[in-house]
């Protein structure tokens, strides 16, 4: 693959990233159970340092998180590809604002997408934490 | 080794290298390593070395916070996602940073960082 074809595969996967994080946190800010489908029964969640398994259980973690609504503001994403699964690694850092709250709290998350085969995309790895002051 | 425990003890390996040695880096790293430090793409231990060792500062210590571990799927891989801080030499205050590390074992039984991305929390 000469120079100019490979910037090509790493603009896309760029673009798929971001793409990819633009989807998912509008699905978690406006409809948290529509997250379940972007997992499969392989999927691993960690959050906040809890682990959870299997789309169902990760959908019914995310769908219990106590807030009604909240919205994520993204200041980075960055992506590499992850050459023996397939997959895409993402990297995100934000903000997220939990309704009635007086400040934002900041966040990273990362995930490792794995192609399926009917061209999208599905979330095998997720982790997250709030970075506290 | 339970893969927590070598998430830990990676993460302390690495960055008691960064904060006391930062060529001897170069040994975490192969060929096809790929690094993003702050949005900039590098690849290559050489090259990843080169840039980490370029730094603009002599000294920083880093604290590390929470430290999350997953495997990344059949080839053995391991993702480890770590938020801290750092200290510069000189600076008044610390700056908040996270870094996701996915490490791939060697056949001499340890790793090496295959991906490395890494960002400052700025307020």
């Amino acid at each position: 693959m000469d120079k100019e074809e490979k910037m090509g595969v790493e603009d896309q996967l760029e673009m798929v990233a971001k793409a990819f994080v633009n989807h998912y946190y509008h699905l978690f800010d406006t409809n948290r159970a529509a997250l379940a489908p972007l997992y499969h029964h392989t999927s691993m969640l960690s959050f906040e340092g809890q682990k959870i398994q299997g789309a169902e259980e990760i959908g019914q973690k995310l769908a219990q998180l106590p807030f009604e609504h909240c919205r994520h503001f993204i200041s980075t994403i960055d992506s590499q590809p992850s050459p023996f699964g397939g997959g895409i690694l993402v990297f995100v850092s934000g903000n997220l604002q939990l309704q009635g709250e007086e400040h934002q709290l900041k966040f990273s998350q990362m995930f490792q997408l794995i192609p399926t085969q009917h061209g999208s995309f599905f979330v095998q790895n997720d982790m997250f934490r709030l970075n506290y002051g | 080794m339970d893969p927590d425990a070598l998430a830990k003890a990676f993460v302390e390996h690495y960055y008691r290298t960064f904060d006391t040695s930062r060529p001897g880096l170069g040994n975490l790293y192969q060929e096809g390593s790929m690094l993003t430090f702050e949005g900039a793409k590098t690849q290559g231990a050489q090259a990843i070395v080169a840039k980490l060792t370029s730094l603009p500062f002599q000294q920083c210590q880093h604290n590390v916070s929470t430290v999350d571990c997953q495997p990344s799927g059949p080839a053995g891989g391991m993702l480890v996602f770590v938020s801290g801080s750092l200290q510069l030499a000189g600076e008044q205050h610390p700056l908040k940073f996270s870094q996701m590390f996915h490490l791939m074992p060697t056949p001499q039984g340890s790793f090496y960082v295959l991906n490395d991305i890494f960002r400052l929390n700025y307020a």
